[in-house]
């Protein structure tokens, strides 16, 4: 007995082993490494630093405004980024699924945006934000799209958004599409025979059967929209000022090019992570108990 | 009927300015690539008079295009490889072995799928300086197969329980070990969802961005993003030469998408249901 229970764990180990490897160096001891400096003054040149305890924490919610501002920025754009690409991956995939002719040129068209890299497309966009709207505007009496589409703090905000959404919709929609062929045709055409209306059917039938998609859908756009980076490093760079920064870039700065206080910069990527945690806890807790409802 | 008609209607409408606004940005950037900079000024939206491809030219060697396209390749290949390779491994012995160690292990993987990449890229850059892997090509590729393993792991262990066990006990009989059953007669059944996982991690790997800035120096090193990021901070006022890089950047993965796209579309949905 104790040598089969031996031999088994050897062959575990030996096929766990070259995956833990990688994963242990690059992943598991920075995710440590990272909490554990959250609680230094490490400025990652020295080999000094002392503890802090939760000294930069407090720094950067208490006096760190540009942080806490980046804070309040990302929050925003996700609430906007959650609705509006699931609004928008839903109804164009409801939309899609209703042409039976054209879907897969539809398909095609939206998903491409996807395909090409999120910094290439806000350098395109800023090519059309910049150059092409504001001629069109000369141009046409559309004279609403001569703004300052990213040199506008109030503006560059939904110029963020656009980007986002046209690179990203096309992926969730991809999910939406194969939940929604999931849904038994008979059962749509059963609630059309008792009289249900599009919207009713949609409502009653569909939707209960592809929660399971919109909770993944929610879970993934809450993520990403926490993580944005290029988007915004690509069209705003966080400017005008500072009016545009996103968290993540804040924590780029901070360790990287500005000051390299990289025991900070980790104590504000925890507490990234741990907004993070949290949000995406409540949304799946909530979301599940719909699912079981349903 | 009537309802019905204007219904349909209004959703072709919808579908096709939709389109129009998914393909206008690279529509735009592709008709402006041929043009002088002057003819751009005067419209964007005309269609070009005469085609101007040494726009094309100067951008291939501006983003020094064989070399980053062959540095993005190699990223690709080793670190779709070494994530594949490694994650089958781990990913079917954690599914069929039950205990304590082996449920501890894969939390350990999946719970880490929750970190996000901001919160580890600073002492992951230490890391890779420590280990001298930062800097290189090839130093990048292996720190893919760390990022990327845990997801990967996470498909195939779900993926491992739909094959009968029934299988191993035949080939263990007619004589193979373990690793050799697993070569032979598992790792080809596990076809469809290494397609998944090579598709999803292509297109992460491919398009990332943020970790080549952190761990490449040295522009002979730089994948393709990486290129094209530096020549739109040197040129962003030479539009008609951005233009021709982003082109460039972004013909590869459209080219492969419209080959795969059935693949790349069914991956995304199936790593989306199993995740």
């Amino acid at each position: 007995m104790p040598v089969t229970s031996y031999k088994k764990y050897i062959s575990l180990l030996a096929f766990v082993a070259p995956a833990f490897i990688f994963y242990t160096l690059f992943l598991l001891i920075p995710t440590i490494g990272g909490m554990f400096y959250s609680f230094t003054d490490w400025n990652g040149l020295n080999k000094d630093y002392s503890f802090i305890a939760l000294g930069n924490f407090i720094e950067a919610l208490r006096e760190d405004t540009d942080f806490v501002n980046s804070l309040l920025f990302t929050l925003k754009y996700v609430l906007f980024m959650v609705v509006l690409q699931n609004v928008f991956a839903l109804v164009l995939a409801v939309f899609i699924e209703s042409k039976v002719r054209t879907k897969g040129f539809f398909r095609t068209i939206f998903f491409m945006p996807n395909m090409i890299s999120t910094i290439i497309s806000a350098f395109m966009w800023t090519f059309v934000f910049s150059q092409v709207l504001p001629q069109i505007a000369e141009k046409t009496a559309f004279t609403f799209l001569d703004q300052l589409w990213i040199g506008d703090p109030q503006v560059s905000f939904y110029s963020i958004i656009i980007v986002s959404l046209w690179n990203g919709v096309g992926y969730m929609m991809i999910i939406y599409l194969a939940a929604l062929q999931g849904v038994p045709q008979s059962l749509k055409e059963a609630a059309v025979i008792d009289g249900a209306t599009p919207f009713q059917s949609f409502r009653s039938v569909t939707m209960p059967m592809i929660t399971h998609a919109i909770t993944i859908c929610f879970f993934l756009t809450l993520n990403g929209a926490f993580k944005v980076f290029e988007v915004v490093y690509g069209l705003t760079g966080g400017g005008p000022g500072r009016s545009t920064q996103v968290i993540t870039m804040n924590i780029y700065e901070e360790a990287f090019s500005n000051n390299f206080r990289y025991g900070y910069a980790s104590a504000k990527s925890v507490i990234l992570f741990v907004i993070i945690l949290i949000f995406t806890f409540i949304q799946i807790s909530v979301m599940k108990r719909k699912e079981v409802e349903a | 009927m009537r309802l019905r008609r204007s219904s349909s209607l209004f959703i072709t409408l919808f579908l096709c300015v939709g389109a129009v606004i998914s393909f206008f940005p690279i529509y735009l950037a592709i008709i402006n690539s041929v043009k002088t900079q002057g003819e751009m000024f005067t419209s964007f939206m005309a269609f070009p008079t005469k085609l101007h491809f040494e726009n094309y030219s100067q951008a291939f060697d501006k983003i020094n295009l064989l070399n980053s396209t062959l540095n993005s390749v190699i990223v690709s290949l080793i670190g779709i490889g070494g994530i594949v390779f490694c994650a089958a491994l781990a990913g079917y012995k954690l599914s069929r072995t039950g205990g304590k160690l082996s449920g501890l292990i894969f939390f350990l993987f999946i719970a880490s799928m929750l970190v996000p990449f901001h919160s580890i890229m600073i002492p992951l850059t230490r890391m890779a300086k420590n280990l001298h892997v930062s800097g290189s090509t090839y130093g990048l590729a292996i720190i893919y197969i760390g990022l990327g393993v845990n997801m990967a792991i996470f498909l195939y262990h779900g993926f491992v329980k739909s094959i009968p066990r029934e299988l191993e006990e035949a080939a263990r009989i007619d004589g193979c070990g373990e690793f050799q059953t697993f070569f032979r007669i598992i790792f080809p059944l596990l076809l469809p969802i290494t397609v998944t996982i090579a598709i999803l991690d292509f297109l992460w790997i491919w398009n990332d961005f943020l970790l080549p800035l952190l761990m490449l120096t040295d522009s002979t090193k730089y994948t393709l993003i990486l290129s094209t990021n530096t020549l739109f901070g040197e040129y962003n006022k030479e539009w008609s030469l951005i233009l021709a890089a982003l082109v460039l950047t972004a013909l590869p993965v459209i080219l492969i998408y419209s080959f795969f796209q059935k693949f790349i579309m069914q991956g995304i949905a199936e790593g989306a249901i199993k995740g």
